[in-house]
C-alpha cells in the first residue's frame, strides 16, 4: 500500500485541505478533521473556554435544535463527534455513503452558527463539573496532573490545571466567551479533512466547498511556545486517594526537545525498548518476571507542535508492593540508561514498529487518523511512506548517544496516587 | 507425530457459510475454522475462541479461566523463553497485535498480523493448543499480576457496583462472580487446578478458529491442518455446565458505601439466553431508552442535569444475561428521584409502547453499528468471537435481518416480560466523601 498514491490531496476553498482515500470498504466513509483553536488559544484567564465551545458544538445551531441535529444524525445511524485538542479542535465521524451529504452540510452548519443557548450551557457545566468531581478518585489522571505540574510551568502547553480549578472555571464561564472564542477561532485556514473509505474525492470536494464557501478566512496567533519546562518542583510527591486499592505512578522528566528535533527518532525507539511494548524491558521484568504490576510502559509525550516533551514511565502497584515495584523500575531505567540498549534489541523494535504500522491500516478509523495527524503536523502525504525508511535507518550509536543526552536519572521526578499503608 | 498420521489427517469439510463467512470442518480432531478474505488492507487477523469462561468455574476456582489465560503467554513447547522464542517477542517483533480475552462463555486468542507472517500465528495458536507449559513457578509471579488487574477494576464505582449486581441478581449461576474472580480464588488456586482445567477444555473439539483479512483460504487452510492436525480430539466431551438460575420472586437491592466523590445508580432486570429471540427487541430498547440525544433518557435525566451520563449494556450470553441502566450521578442528585425516572421510564414502555419514529432510529442506529462492526480485520473477528461464545456464529451474519423485523408491539411485550420490579436488581454507589491531599515525600 502507498499513501502517495491512493491519497487524493486537493483544496475545494481556500484555507481546507481534503485528504481523500477509497478503499475496500463498502457503503461506509470514516471521517474526521481539525482546525487550530485548541484549548491552548483560550484566555490565559480561563483555560477552559476552548472546549467548552466545542461542546456546545452538538447543542443546537442558529436553525435547528439540539434535539433535531441528534434525530438527522441518529435517523441515518450517523455520527458527529467534536473534540478539544491542546492544539486543535477536532472531529470525526461516519455515515452511509447514501447519507454524506446530509452529515456534511449538518457538520458546516454546526461548525459555523452554533446557538449558544444559555440554558444550554448551564446544564452542561452541571455535567462537567460532575465529571471532574468523579475524576478526583481516578489515581491515574490526579498522579499525571501531579507529575506534568511538577515539570511545566503554568500556560506551557504540557501544564494541566488543578481539578479543583478547572471546576472554578467551568463555573466562570458565560456565553458571551464562548461566543467570542467562536467568533475568533472557527474559520476556515489550516483547516485539514480526511475522508477514507467508499468515497471519491469529487463528491467530497463538492459537498465541503457548497457547506464552507463564505466562512471566511482567519489568521492565527502562534501561541507562545518560548515557555520551557521549568526544574522539577519536587522529587517525590503522594497524592492521597482514600481507599484505593491499586496505585498510579509517573516517573520521569522533561527532555527539552520537541518531534520536529533531529534526535527525535533515536530517543523515541530507545525509550520503545525501556518501555514501549509487552516484550520491553520494563514489562519484560517489572510484570512478567516479578509479578510487581499489571502494567507498566514508558513512553515520550507532549513532543508536538513545537512543544519541548517529556519522557514518562507510568506503573501500577499495590500499595504493599508500591516500594519494591517503583525500587524494580528504576533498577531498569537505571541499567537502561548505564548499559544502553543492543543491538539485537534496536533492530527488533524496528521491525515491531514497522509492521504495527501496516497493522494499524487495518481499519478506516486508523487510516482517518493517520493521515489527519500527519496533516496537522504539516507533512507532505510522502511522509507516511517514508516512516517505516525512516525507523530503519535509526543506527544504534545515535540511540544511546541521545538516552545519555536527554535523560538524566538523578534529575526524576516520582508522583504517585492512590492510598498508601 | 508420523508421517502416516499427518498423512491420514484430512482437509476440512466445508459446513455452511453466512455473509461471506464459510465455515469449515476438521472432522477427526473437530476444529471448526471460520474464513472470510477481504484484501482492502495487508493485515490478517488469527483467532483461537475455546468454548471455556467464567461459566465453567465454580467456588474455589472462580477467576481460574482467566489466570490460566495469561499462563498461555508464559511459554509452550516450542515457543517458550528458554529457546529465545516467547510467544511476546516472535509475534510482537513483527509487529503484530496480539493478546487474549476471558469472559463469561469464551476465551479468545488473537494476533492482528502483516498478511506475510499468518503462518507464525498460526504455528503458535497450535502449540499452546495443547503444549502449554504452565509451571507453578510462572504461577507465582502472574497470580500477583492478575490481583493487580483485580485491584484496578476495584478502583472504579462502576466497577464495584457491576460486580455485586451481578453477583445480587445471580445466585446458583456461575454469571454470580466476575470474570476476574473473587481475590481470595486468585491468590490461592493451585497450579494443578489450572493444568487440569487446561487439560479439559484445551482441545480442538471446544475450539474454533478465525481468519479474517488478507490471506488466501486454501493456503491458510492447509497451515491450520499443518499445525492444528498434529491435535487429536479430546477424550472424553468438555463436561457441560448445566446449573440454571431459579426463578426470581421479588425484587433485590444492593448498596455499596466507598470513599469517593459522586453516586451511581444501577437499574438491572434479568433477560433470556442470548439466542432467544426476545433479545433483538430488547436491544433496540436500549437504544431508544439511551443512545443519542433524543433517547429517553438523554433527555429526562441528562438534559436535566441529573447525570453525567447513562450507559446500558444487554450483552447476549450463552445462558440468561441482564439488561442494565447506569445512570452516574451529578454531584446534588439523590439516588432515589434518578431510579424512579429510570422504573417511571419502564413503566411507560409497558403501558405505552414506543413510537414508530424511535424505532426506525433505533434500527438505522443499528444498521450503521452493524456496518462499522466490518471495518477492519480485527473489528470483524471481535465480534465475530461474541457471537462464537453465545452457541452460534451466523447471529453476526444474520443479526441485521432479525432487528429489520422487530416492531413497536414487540418491543413493548420484551418490556412487559422482562422489566418488572419481581424480576430487578438494582444498586446503588454511595460515596463517602473525603478529601484528597498531597505530600512532597
Amino acid at each position: 500500500m502507498q499513501f502517495k498514491k491512493q491519497v487524493i490531496e486537493s483544496n475545494p476553498i481556500e484555507g481546507i485541505t481534503t485528504l481523500s482515500m477509497p478503499t475496500g470498504i463498502k457503503d461506509v466513509i470514516t471521517f474526521g478533521g481539525s482546525f487550530l483553536g485548541g484549548g491552548l488559544y483560550s484566555p490565559k484567564s480561563n483555560k477552559k473556554i476552548a472546549a467548552l465551545t466545542t461542546s456546545m458544538l452538538d447543542k443546537g445551531t442558529e436553525s435547528k435544535s439540539k434535539y433535531e441535529i441528534s434525530d438527522l444524525l441518529e435517523s441515518v445511524g450517523a455520527e458527529i463527534n467534536f473534540s478539544c485538542t491542546p492544539h486543535h479542535i477536532q472531529f470525526t465521524g461516519f455515515c452511509l455513503k447514501e447519507n454524506l451529504e446530509t452529515v456534511i452540510r449538518l457538520l458546516g452548519e454546526q461548525l459555523r452558527t452554533p446557538a449558544f443557548l444559555t440554558e444550554e450551557l448551564e446544564i452542561l457545566k452541571t455535567r462537567i463539573k460532575g465529571r471532574l468531581e468523579q475524576s478526583k478518585e481516578d489515581t491515574k489522571k490526579q498522579a499525571l496532573i501531579g507529575f506534568l505540574r511538577s515539570l511545566y510551568p503554568e500556560n506551557h502547553p504540557n501544564h494541566r490545571t488543578t481539578t479543583e480549578e478547572a471546576i472554578e472555571q467551568t463555573e466562570n464561564t458565560h456565553i458571551a466567551d464562548l461566543k467570542t472564542f467562536h467568533k475568533k477561532y472557527y474559520r476556515a485556514g489550516g483547516f485539514n479533512f480526511a475522508a477514507v473509505g467508499d468515497i471519491g474525492p469529487t463528491k467530497i470536494n463538492d459537498l465541503l466547498k457548497s457547506s464552507f464557501i463564505g466562512w471566511g478566512k482567519k489568521e492565527i496567533p502562534s501561541v507562545d511556545f518560548g515557555l520551557c519546562a521549568h526544574p522539577p518542583r519536587e522529587k517525590e510527591k503522594e497524592i492521597h486517594i482514600s481507599e484505593k486499592t491499586s496505585t498510579d505512578t509517573y516517573i520521569g522528566q522533561a527532555i527539552g526537545i520537541n518531534r520536529d528535533h533531529a534526535d527525535y527518532y533515536a530517543l523515541m525507539i530507545g525509550i520503545y525498548i525501556l518501555g514501549g511494548n509487552f516484550s520491553a524491558r520494563l514489562m519484560q521484568t517489572v510484570r512478567d518476571s516479578q509479578g510487581l504490576t499489571y502494567g507498566i510502559g514508558s513512553a515520550l509525550s507532549g513532543i508536538s507542535f513545537g512543544s519541548d516533551g517529556y519522557w514518562s514511565t507510568w506503573g501500577t502497584f499495590s500499595p504493599e508492593l508500591l516500594t519494591k515495584g517503583k525500587k524494580a523500575t528504576m533498577k531498569e531505567i537505571s541499567d537502561w540508561y548505564y548499559n544502553g540498549v543492543t543491538s539485537d534489541e534496536l533492530e527488533a523494535k524496528k521491525t515491531t514498529i514497522t509492521g504495527a504500522y501496516q497493522v494499524g491500516m487495518d481499519s478506516t478509523g486508523g487510516l482517518v487518523s493517520r493521515l489527519l495527524s500527519n496533516a496537522e503536523r504539516g507533512r507532505g502525504i510522502e511522509y507516511l511512506d517514508q516512516y517505516p525508511n525512516i525507523i530503519t535507518d535509526i543506527s544504534l550509536d545515535s540511540v544511546n548517544r541521545a538516552i545519555k543526552q536527554y535523560i538524566d536519572p538523578d534529575k526524576l521526578t516520582t508522583v504517585v496516587a492512590g492510598s498508601f499503608e | 507425530m508420523s508421517i502416516e498420521n499427518k498423512k491420514a489427517f484430512k482437509d476440512p469439510v466445508f459446513i455452511k457459510e453466512s455473509g461471506g463467512i464459510e465455515e469449515y470442518k476438521f472432522e477427526q480432531n473437530g476444529l471448526t475454522v471460520l474464513t472470510l478474505e477481504d484484501h482492502s488492507a495487508p493485515v490478517v487477523t488469527f483467532m483461537v475462541t475455546y468454548h471455556v469462561g467464567s461459566r465453567n468455574e465454580a467456588i474455589g476456582h472462580t477467576g481460574s479461566t482467566h489466570l490460566l489465560e495469561h499462563l498461555m503467554f508464559k511459554g509452550s513447547r516450542n515457543f517458550n523463553k528458554e529457546k529465545g522464542t516467547a510467544i511476546w517477542n516472535e509475534l510482537q517483533n513483527i509487529g503484530a497485535q496480539i493478546n487474549a480475552t476471558t469472559w463469561n462463555d469464551r476465551t479468545n486468542y488473537f494476533e492482528v498480523v502483516p498478511s506475510k507472517h499468518l503462518e507464525r500465528a498460526i504455528e503458535i495458536e497450535a502449540d499452546r493448543m495443547r503444549f502449554a507449559l504452565l509451571k507453578d513457578e510462572d504461577r507465582k509471579p502472574e497470580m500477583t499480576v492478575v490481583r493487580n488487574e483485580f485491584e484496578r477494576g476495584e478502583n472504579s464505582p462502576f466497577d464495584v457496583l457491576d460486580k455485586n449486581i451481578w453477583a445480587t441478581a445471580y445466585q446458583a449461576h456461575p454469571y454470580h462472580h466476575s470474570t476476574i474472580g473473587w481475590r481470595s480464588d486468585i491468590e490461592n488456586i493451585p497450579t494443578h487446578k489450572l493444568q487440569e482445567f487446561y487439560d479439559t477444555y484445551y482441545w480442538p473439539n471446544n475450539a474454533t478458529v478465525t481468519i479474517i483479512g488478507d490471506f488466501k483460504k486454501n493456503e491458510a487452510l492447509k497451515l491450520i491442518k499443518k499445525y492444528f492436525g498434529e491435535h487429536k480430539r479430546s477424550e472424553n466431551d468438555p463436561p457441560e455446565m448445566y446449573t440454571e438460575e431459579p426463578k426470581q420472586e421479588g425484587p433485590r437491592r444492593i448498596t455499596v458505601k466507598r470513599a469517593g466523590q459522586t453516586g451511581v445508580v444501577g437499574v438491572g432486570h434479568k433477560t433470556p439466553k442470548g439466542l432467544h429471540k426476545d433479545n433483538y427487541a430488547l436491544q433496540l430498547l436500549g437504544k431508544i431508552l439511551t443512545d443519542g440525544k433524543t433517547s429517553r433518557f438523554n433527555k429526562n435525566i441528562i438534559d436535566k442535569g441529573l447525570a453525567t451520563s447513562v450507559f446500558m449494556y444487554d450483552f447476549p450470553f450463552k445462558d440468561n444475561g441482564m439488561f442494565i441502566s447506569y445512570i452516574f450521578l451529578t454531584p446534588d442528585t439523590n439516588h432515589q428521584t434518578v431510579e424512579d425516572l429510570v422504573i417511571d421510564e419502564y413503566k411507560s414502555i409497558i403501558n405505552s409502547g414506543v413510537t414508530t419514529e424511535e424505532l426506525r432510529r433505533a434500527i438505522a442506529q443499528t444498521k450503521a453499528g452493524v456496518a462499522f462492526s466490518r471495518d477492519g480485520s480485527y473489528a470483524v473477528a471481535s465480534a465475530l468471537n461474541e457471537a462464537i461464545a453465545i452457541g452460534d456464529w451466523t447471529y453476526y451474519t444474520t443479526f441485521m435481518e432479525c432487528i429489520d423485523i422487530v416492531s413497536e408491539s414487540k418491543i413493548q411485550e420484551a418490556a412487559e416480560k422482562y422489566l418488572i420490579e419481581d424480576n430487578s436488581t438494582t444498586g446503588w454507589f454511595v460515596p463517602k466523601k473525603v478529601e484528597a491531599t498531597q505530600d512532597a515525600v
